[in-house]
């Protein structure tokens, strides 16, 4: 349970709110570097943090990310020509460059200064693995750039997607922390999807329905291990990290590639999922990509052109009731994507946590709650840098491991959660 | 797949419109929470935390050699003493309980963890283990309590005590 102002300090994103403020103070990511495929295509509309903006890549393969609205009088640059190093207006020719000043003004005389005072706002945006980045910060913080291991590997090595989720962003990070669900929720997948089969660790999840939690400090967030019995009195564990604001992996399962997330949020009632798989130490199949791109694993199959889910909201996620009798998929629906997106929609834009009865299991949502909070409140009261900026705190993994019993989860697999490259990662 | 005829009858009713017709009733508050300090580190927040308004929590403290010797066969019981001053008996305060909360700074308190923790498995109680880290390394302490407890946090910061039990309704 959560008092109204705290639901509504947590979840809302726009200019000026605490939370909005301290999603500003991080990299996030803004488009997937497929939306800008080479120089001089088309512009993209862009909705982040509740800011509406225009993302282009000029003719020198440069990327600009700034207010989707013309500075004379306000028509959308979404119509404008991405030509000559610059995006044109198509009302009445004004051009801007990446940084979104504006180089030309063609009612203005011949080498009129006019131009140089008409700047729009704008944003860095920069190609690291897939993604392109961006902060909407104040550039006398900017901290330096991500150092998320996924985005770090060979291309070979990653596949990343993304998919619009109609709620907003922290009931979908909610669901990425607590791994409680999975059991239920996820049940078939374990058994069906190629991208999760066959991994000796699922036996010990079949095996013992009721995980204990521990939930730690990391310096970037927290580690949420979920541990369950496995052979000789041996302890099997899955390690979640989840480094603010918004980054989680999954554990991994096997030899499979490993599966994150980062939720971004477009405004307070919508969010980006961007989804990857990635193995630190060996390129991709042909297989699995294919099997990623058809929307298995946590990926979806998008409409073609958009990146709104087939399964959605309109039709019911496709419910199939026959495939929920025959357990195929627990909830009726298919993917793990759209299993989580149905259930998060289905609780409303921002589901409202004053009605909420949490039990001890949901530790880890109550810790990051708390984190989010008082990261928010000490950046608004005190300026504090919070958790999660410095790209040191990036370097994480997901872990899967057995241990004996007595041993600390964190201690024993220090090593095992810091993303070395090169170094195989410890999955079961 | 069958069509739905009302809005309300598909999943597009998750709008922030129709969340205004969903059941508002008020929250049953948790049967019964029992939050045990297990060590004199954790006296001091348990007895700080009580003072709070709770609708249905008790808090207790443990004191000295308050784990009662097993008899045969039989489960360890607890003296409690409630930071209101009554003593009292594990094995009564868990009746009518949803759950346990023990409240750690070091593993002093590992006998009286285990003996809860049993006591809770048996009856079917949740348990859950909060550990303060005030600065010190916690791995004695989340080690004595990882068995007994079914969730387990560590925290640097005693009002996230307080914030847990109001999360949990308690
Ligand atoms: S069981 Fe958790 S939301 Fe329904
Ligand atoms: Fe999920």
């Amino acid at each position: 349970m959560l008092r109204r102002e705290l639901n509504e300090l947590l979840t809302q994103t726009g200019p000026g709110t605490p939370m909005g403020e301290l999603f500003r103070q991080y990299w996030i990511p803004a488009l997937l570097a497929e939306e800008l495929p080479e120089d001089d295509c088309a512009p993209v509309r862009v909705k982040i943090l509740s800011e509406r903006l225009i993302a282009f890549r000029d003719s020198h393969g440069r990327y600009g990310l700034m207010d989707e609205f013309c500075a004379h009088r306000g028509a959308s640059l979404w119509f404008g020509r991405n030509e000559e190093g610059g995006l044109r207006c198509s009302y009445h020719g004004w051009k801007y460059d990446v940084t979104g000043q504006c180089v030309e003004v063609p009612s203005e005389p011949e080498n009129s200064t006019f131009c140089a005072n008409v700047k729009l706002t704008s944003y860095p945006l920069v190609r690291i693995g897939d993604i392109l980045w961006t902060h909407l910060g104040d550039p006398a913080r900017r901290p330096e750039p991500p150092e998320y291991e996924f985005i770090h590997v060979s291309p070979e090595q990653v596949y990343t997607s993304k998919r619009w989720q109609e709620s907003n962003w922290l009931q979908a990070l909610e669901g990425g922390i607590d791994s409680s669900h999975v059991t239920w929720l996820h049940s078939g997948a374990l058994k069906s999807d190629p991208l999760f089969k066959g991994a000796r660790g699922n036996q010990y999840n079949v095996n013992d329905l009721k995980p204990f939690f521990e939930v730690a400090e990391a310096d970037g967030g927290l580690f949420v291990g979920a541990r369950r019995n496995a052979e000789d009195g041996n302890y099997y564990w899955r390690i979640t990290p989840w480094i603010m604001p918004s980054f989680t992996l999954v554990p991994p399962r096997g030899d499979h590639p490993v599966h994150g997330h980062f939720w971004v949020p477009i405004d307070d009632e919508n969010c980006w999922v961007y989804t990857w798989d990635y193995h630190p130490t060996r390129p991709l199949t042909g297989a699995e990509r294919s099997a990623m791109m058809a929307g298995f694993g946590v990926h979806s199959e998008n409409i073609p052109g958009t990146y709104r889910p087939v399964q959605n909201k309109d039709n019911d996620y496709l419910m199939d009731r026959e495939a929920q009798r025959r357990g195929e998929h627990y909830s009726g629906v298919k993917g793990i994507a759209i299993q989580d997106a149905s259930l998060q929609e289905s609780m409303g834009p921002v589901v409202d946590r004053t009605k909420e009865r949490l039990v001890p299991a949901d530790s880890g949502i109550i810790k990051a709650r708390q984190k989010l909070r008082k990261a928010a409140l000490a950046l608004r009261d005190a300026g504090t840098t919070p958790p999660g900026v410095d790209p040191a705190h990036h370097r994480v993994r997901s872990a899967a491991v057995v241990l004996p019993r007595e041993e600390s989860f964190l201690e024993a697999c220090a090593d095992a959660v810091r993303a070395t490259a090169g170094v195989p990662h410890a999955t079961i | 797949m069958s069509r739905p005829i009302l809005l309300n009858s598909c999943a597009r009713a998750a709008t922030a419109a129709e969340a205004r017709f969903r059941i508002d009733r008020p929250i049953a508050p948790s049967r019964g929470t029992r939050v045990v300090a297990l060590d004199r580190g954790a006296e001091a927040v348990v007895r700080d935390v009580a003072g709070h308004p709770w609708a249905t929590a008790r808090f207790f403290t443990c004191p000295p050699a308050a784990v009662l010797g097993r008899r045969d066969g039989d489960l360890a019981d607890v003296a409690l003493l409630g930071t209101d001053g009554t003593r009292s008996r594990l094995s009564d305060e868990l009746d009518g309980a949803d759950a346990a909360v023990m409240v750690a700074t070091s593993d002093d308190g590992a006998g009286a963890a285990r003996a809860i923790g049993d006591a809770c498995t048996m009856r079917a109680i949740m348990t859950a283990g909060l550990v303060l880290a005030g600065g010190h390394a916690a791995g004695a302490t989340v080690s004595a309590l990882r068995p007994h407890a079914r969730v387990l946090l560590v925290t640097y910061d005693e009002n996230d005590v307080s914030e847990i039990l109001t999360a949990l309704r308690a």
